[in-house]
């Protein structure tokens, strides 16, 4: 009985995740055609890589799953990484600016948020107009330079957030696979995860059904916020200064890891483990391209075949 | 029109010699958001201010869009030269156009333009760059070793110059192999996650060239977090912060462009050509290796 | 046309095992059955959405094959889905032409040809609206009627209707038979997939009753009665088919006065716990307005209501839920249900907040046995409640949604049309329910535009008419035609009104 609830939970994982499939795939072909990409420091490698997507991802799954889009996240890294590399030049300690930076870009989040769900805009509309505000505002906010975050015993310490290890594994990862544990408990084990699924899967149903639309709406995109400054702060410790122009173009990347996941842009279906696996499949494909010494010319039309590949198994998974 | 005879008529009255009297040149320049090109816009300001010119500077933010606006803003102002430095170049191609049409000289800076008549092209010469960084890792490698390249862009022009002085310079330097290659988009994290994957496929490497500064900075922390600093590191663009870290012995080199230079040799081109003399179609303007003293 | 021997499965499913059936031109034909018997599925076949997998299709004698519904629309054979299929954008005539555009000399759209033809269709369906009005802006009646147009302008010989009148009320319905009966006596073939009954002995010349995907019945209405009909498709006998309970007297929990809300203009009446009060009147009376509004969806306007003598008003349905109102939509796709959620999601989708721990987190245990309570409360059937909820029948879909809104553990119960797109035995087993409600002393509103349903089952009738109560009757007093003297009469008087 037991193992067969286990082979029927192996399969429905199979099922749900042709993303799993797709990222298993990759993960053999690369081995197979490269000798360094199987190591433990290859494989850490590429964790590292992926956590500043995945975690973007993870908050884009919130708004993805209500039926929006944010594109704002790329934006919202760029000036919250700047606030935390400020913050961190001034000597104050991570342990007030991390949770600063993070409640900054909920709040950013949640202004978007407001004017999706009070103001009847389209997302789309919104997170692009808070894009391009964000982008100016982290220029205007950086001088156009970068920052860097000093020498400080404040600075040696938040630059661990990036570069940092414990157990031999990179703190990134340790905060990726917190993000993820959080985002998944709250999606599928809380009546909020729930209510923003019946969102997505139908904003009429939702609301004769008792859910406070708006307010769900206004949160889903603070936890979009909040994920990309969080990942502010790791790109900012990682390379040690806060660059004006950071996450350009890193809303799409993180667009393109929920989808890949399974996540339904039309909203209501979707799964955070799913997002994970996105993140990590662009991940190993960038690492592999590089490890294999793929042409630059050809880089770009590997990675887009094997997204639109990893979209396809996906697509009619569900539609049979 | 009616302005340029007015000015030429007022010059005439004051009997000044007519080139050297006010011409009114125009500065059409992709970004002030980059330093390097607001050093170019003073190294033109300060040309103009030399030769007696009035100069006009325009900023078309990276915006091609702009950039064209910018340009018919400019020849409805009646100028008597345009300096192009085009965001792209074919979008570049319709402002130069229009330029053609009003019989206005166009100099194009640092990047050229892909259509129209220009009368002369003023740029660092990206492929000189590119085997000046090979020569200098040859030279410290003793003549042998494996190097990896990162590479800027695919597909812009300076990416493709660069790599191929760079590369040139590796052949002739027989004991050189190039180990890698691949693009960090002129992107510091990119970088930094290129390096560290370079750093994975390729245990024995003896020197990076990044084909800019900001992947050199990046390329710096992988090997940094790496321990290995040992190896040799070249940029390219001598930026404020690139010209720092080789002070700070983090970049071994970086091959500086002289964009005052360019701007300074574009209001010279544009004198030259008011005044009636042929120009060469092509100026390259030297670059120069900056190392640790 | 013919079919012969035409089995259909879905993975691995058997939906139609070896179906025979002969359409007649000049006949009307009443395919009948219980949601599931596989109804839509041998219509899909024969117009071309899904192909057989083994039989064959000849159509005046010659063997046909439709690879795709196009195909099978050039062939003379043209359905209207129970779903309707239109684009709420476009205007009446755009889709009525849609695809099929009049053209002009130069290849543009000829729009005068295309409203001028729209509106001669519509008109021949006695709906003299403006083919200009865009679809979304009309009511689901008049849909339906855009969607009938569009058939005609097909110039069908073969015309298959799924559950036409099931959106209609009872004057449209009339309207749609009688053209039904004008195209029959101008030599069309009609098929008409439906629940109703008496509609198929009013306007159905033969009837076709399908059970487990086989034809179990196939012959002239005449050689038919009801009682004879219903135990063809549901395979036993049924009993009383509205099975009335007497109220037991509680206390008055709803009062409603002199309400305003947008399509209800100064609405009163007074609702008792353990009665079932019903709400009956033509399409667009205002009685679903009224249920929204009582429910918080849109705001009153003006009025008052109180819950057991207490003034409230609800900004959300989220308010009226917590003080014990809840209302079941008539809208089940739309409003009512998740399709693409499991059942158990959408089941306890209003009422997780009994299930919660601290931080919301819900206690899944409490949840799953809530729910299974429910599964068999009102014998619902599935495999698994993690199944997709569109995966089940109508019927079955209905009572995940009545169940949704017990267990919010209401005081009183709005249904809207509670048992549209229900099959026979499903709807016995709804009516159960709502006299299980009653017995429990819940006070059920109960809006249905199905008469004998109404009179079957109210305690008490209300008459709604352009917003506002035109008639109010005792169980006693009730009957088809003083319901329908006091819906049709105040259209009238309203209409004198605003001319």
């Amino acid at each position: 009985m037991t193992s067969l609830t286990l082979n029927k939970t192996a399969t429905r994982l199979l099922i749900d995740n042709k993303a799993f499939l797709a990222l298993a795939l990759l993960v053999i072909v690369s081995a197979l055609l490269s000798d360094n990409f199987l190591t433990v420091d290859n494989l850490l490698n590429v964790l590292r890589q992926s956590s500043i997507n995945a975690i973007i991802a993870m908050g884009v799954t919130f708004v993805i799953l209500t039926a929006g889009i944010d594109l704002s996240v790329g934006a919202v890294l760029a000036l919250t990484g700047a606030f935390a590399g400020a913050m961190t030049a001034s000597g104050l300690t991570p342990w007030l600016s991390v949770p600063g930076t993070v409640a900054a870009g909920a709040g950013l989040g949640a202004i978007a948020g407001a004017f999706v769900a009070y103001g009847r805009i389209q997302a789309f509309i919104v997170t692009l107009v808070a894009m391009t505000i964000l982008r100016g505002a982290a220029l205007v906010f950086t001088d156009g330079r970068p920052i860097s975050i000093g020498a400080t015993p404040a600075a040696d310490l938040f630059w661990q957030l990036g570069g940092g290890y414990w157990l031999g594994v990179p703190i990134p990862i340790y905060l990726m696979f917190f993000v993820f544990l959080l985002c998944w408990g709250v999606l599928h084990h809380t009546r909020f995860g729930r209510h923003v699924y019946a969102v997505g899967g139908g904003e009429k149903v939702a609301r004769l059904s008792g859910i406070n639309v708006t307010r769900i709406k206004v949160s889903v995109y603070a936890i979009s916020g909040a994920c990309a400054a969080l990942a502010g702060v790791v790109l900012t410790a990682r390379l040690g200064s806060a660059q004006p122009t950071a996450g350009t173009g890193y809303e799409l990347d993180a667009i393109a890891a929920v989808v890949i996941g399974g996540t339904s842009l039309m909203g209501g279906r979707g799964r955070i483990f799913g997002t994970l696996v996105g993140a990590l499949v662009i991940g190993v494909l960038n690492n592999a391209l590089n490890i294999m010494g793929v042409s630059s010319y050809f880089q770009m039309i590997a990675k887009g075949a094997v997204i639109l590949l990893a979209v396809l198994l996906d697509s009619r998974s569900s539609s049979s | 029109m009616k302005k340029l005879l007015l000015a030429s008529a007022v010059a005439t009255g004051l009997g000044l010699s007519g080139q050297a009297a006010a011409d009114r040149i125009a500065l059409v320049i992709s970004t002030l958001n980059n330093p390097f090109f607001v050093t170019l816009q003073e190294g033109a300001e300060a040309k103009a201010e030399a030769l007696g010119h009035e100069l006009i500077v325009l900023d078309s933010g990276n915006d091609a869009a702009r950039e064209l606006s910018n340009v018919e803003d400019a020849l409805s102002r009646d100028i008597d030269a345009l300096l192009l430095n085009p965001t792209d170049a074919d979008a570049a191609a319709s402002g130069v156009r229009s330029a053609n049409a009003r019989n206005v000289p166009v100099i194009t800076l640092d990047r050229s333009a892909s259509a129209g008549r220009v009368a002369s092209h003023i740029a660092s010469d990206n492929v000189a760059g590119g085997r000046l960084a090979g020569e200098f890792v040859a030279e410290r490698l003793g003549g042998e070793g494996r190097v990896v390249q990162l590479e800027g862009v695919p597909g812009a022009s300076a990416t493709r110059d660069r790599g191929e002085g760079f590369v040139a310079a590796l052949d002739d330097a027989e004991g050189l192999e190039l180990a890698a290659s691949q693009p960090a988009n002129f992107n510091r994290s990119e970088g930094l996650n290129v390096m560290e994957n370079l750093l994975q496929a390729h245990a024995e490497l003896d020197a990076v060239f990044a084909q800019n500064d900001e992947m050199a900075l990046g390329a710096q922390r992988a090997l940094q977090a790496n321990g290995r600093e040992d190896l040799v590191l070249v940029g390219f663009d001598g930026t404020d912060a690139g010209i720092q870290a080789v002070e700070d012995g983090q970049l071994d080199a970086t091959v500086a462009q002289q964009p005052g230079r360019i701007g300074e040799l574009g209001v010279a081109t544009a004198d030259a050509l008011l005044a009636g003399e042929s120009v060469a179609a092509s100026i390259p303007v030297p670059l120069k290796l900056i190392v640790r003293d | 046309m013919t079919l012969r021997g035409i089995e259909k499965g879905f993975s691995g499913v058997k939906v139609l095992e070896g179906v025979d059936l002969t359409l007649q031109a000049g006949r009307v034909l009443a395919l009948a059955g219980e949601n599931g018997a596989g109804k839509s599925t041998l219509m899909k076949v024969l117009s071309g959405v899904h192909q057989a997998d083994a039989g064959e299709l000849r159509l005046r004698g010659r063997p046909v094959r439709f690879a795709t519904p196009r195909q099978a629309m050039d062939a003379g054979i043209a359905i209207i889905h129970q779903e309707l299929n239109l684009v709420p954008g476009l205007s009446a005539g755009e889709n009525v032409f849609l695809g099929r555009e009049p053209r002009t000399r130069l290849g543009t759209v000829d729009w005068s040809r295309l409203y001028r033809r729209a509106g001669e269709l519509l008109a021949r369906l006695d709906q003299p609206l403006d083919p200009r009005t865009p679809v979304g802006e009309l009511s689901i009646g008049q849909q339906q009627m855009v969607e009938i147009a569009r058939a005609l302008s097909l110039d069908a010989e073969i015309i298959v209707m799924d559950e036409p009148t099931d959106a209609l009320t009872d004057i449209e319905t009339e309207v749609l038979e009688r053209v039904v009966a004008g195209l029959r006596d101008a030599g069309k073939s009609l098929v008409m997939i439906t629940h109703r009954l008496p509609e198929i002995f009013r306007i159905c010349d033969d009837v076709a009753v399908l059970r487990d995907g086989r034809l179990v019945h196939d012959g002239p209405t005449e050689a038919l009665d009801e009682d004879r009909l219903i135990r063809h498709m549901v395979g036993r006998e049924l009993a009383e088919r509205y099975p009335y309970e007497p109220p037991l007297p509680g206390e008055v929990c709803l009062e409603v006065e002199n309400l305003h809300a947008p399509g209800v203009h100064g609405l009163g009446f007074a609702a008792r716990a353990g009665e079932v009060l019903g709400f009956g009147g033509l399409m667009g009376a205002g009685r679903t307005e009224m249920a929204r509004a009582l429910c918080g969806d849109v705001p009153a306007r003006a009025g008052e209501v109180r819950l057991r003598g207490r003034a409230v008003r609800f900004a959300s349905p989220g308010e009226a839920l917590a003080a014990g109102l809840v209302y079941v939509p008539e809208d089940r796709k739309q409003a009512g249900l998740l399709l693409a959620h499991s059942v158990a999601e959408n089941m306890s989708l209003a009422a997780l907040t009994a299930f919660c721990g601290p931080l919301g987190v819900i206690r899944r245990g409490r949840e799953r046995t809530a729910i299974d309570h429910y599964v068999d409360a009102l014998q619902i059937k599935l495999n698994d409640v993690d199944q997709r909820i569109d995966t089940l029948s109508g019927g079955n879909q209905q009572k995940v949604s009545l169940a949704k809104a017990l267990m919010t553990e209401p005081e009183i119960v709005i249904l809207d049309e509670p048992t549209r797109g229900v099959d026979v035995g499903a709807k016995r087993e709804i009516y159960l329910l709502i006299n299980r409600l009653k017995r429990q002393g819940k006070c059920v509103l109960l809006i249905s535009s199905e008469m004998p349903e109404l009179l079957g089952l109210s305690d008490r009738i209300m008459v709604l008419a352009g917003g506002r109560i035109t008639g109010e009757f005792s169980r006693a007093d009730a009957t088809q035609e003083t319901i329908m003297t006091a819906a049709a009469h105040v259209e009238a008087a309203t209409e004198t009104a605003t001319q």
